[in-house]
């Protein structure tokens, strides 16, 4: 039998991009075991308003929001499967790494690092996709 | 019992970017439940020849395509479950979602949007993965 595709609803009202900035995207899609994560970005997931920052600063903000959509698909960190991050400056590259150990310290994700023009000017972005 | 592993083709041959410039990958793979779609740019559902133009017609064009390439497969645009999109710009992210919309009215899959530098002066291309049928 085909699988359905379920729509997770946004964990918070910040991280609802289509209802605070008209993006025609949701936070991410179930399909069968597999979780596909929109891009997410520094964003405050109360208000919504953009966090721009340090490349530090955006990879805190941008895990703690990464981890409430994947926990609201039935998911978390440790179920990560593949990242693509996002950076807007290969230099930066290490500034990442640092950040980056610290949420996914043991048996991290497969990963790829894309130096890329990112939205409204943010540092970084992550893309994700994981297991329930 | 390991899946099956099947290639995709487009019901029109002028759709068939890959062979028809010879290049290293097929248009899409079906693997169990799942279809991955090559990275598609804006080519001419009737010529079959490069269609260069604005994001917004490039736009529309790929994701004509795209339809096409799903059904094809037996899949549909609301089967997607995730869309990444490349563009030139990230200044011209607004005109590629007008048209975006359009293509996903209600419940849009998830999606990742970059800004990269594009072969042959494309200013759009997006893949998906989608649901089989």
């Amino acid at each position: 039998m085909a699988l359905t595709r379920h729509i997770v609803p946004p964990p918070t009202p910040g991280l609802d991009m289509t209802a605070q900035y008209g993006w025609p995207q949701c936070c991410a899609t179930r399909a069968g075991d597999f979780v596909f994560v929109s891009g997410v970005v520094a964003i405050d997931p109360e208000t919504g308003d953009r966090m721009l920052g340090t490349v530090t600063e955006e990879a805190h903000r941008v895990f703690k929001n990464l981890k409430m959509i994947l926990e609201q698909a039935g998911s978390s960190l440790e179920r990560l499967v593949a990242v693509h991050a996002g950076i807007y400056d290969r230099i930066e590259y290490d500034v990442l790494n640092r950040v980056y150990r610290q949420y996914v310290p043991n048996g991290p994700p497969a990963r790829t690092v894309w130096s890329i023009q990112i939205i409204d000017g943010f540092k970084v972005q992550l893309d994700a996709v994981a297991v329930v | 019992m390991s899946i099956k592993r099947e290639i995709i083709q487009p019901k029109n041959d002028m759709l068939n970017v890959s062979r028809n410039f010879k290049l290293p990958h097929s248009p899409g793979i079906k693997a169990g439940d799942f279809i991955f779609l090559s990275g598609m740019v804006s080519v001419d559902d009737k010529t079959g020849e490069r269609n260069l133009g604005t994001v917004a017609q490039e736009t529309h064009q790929i994701l004509s395509n795209m339809k096409h390439m799903l059904e094809s497969a037996g899949s549909s645009m609301e089967r997607v479950v995730k869309i990444n999109v490349l563009l030139y710009d990230m200044l011209e992210f607004e005109n590629m979602n007008a048209v975006y919309r359009k293509f996903f009215p209600k419940d849009p899959p998830a999606r990742t949007t970059c800004g990269v530098q594009l072969s042959f002066g494309m200013k759009v291309e997006i893949e998906c993965i989608a649901l089989a049928g």
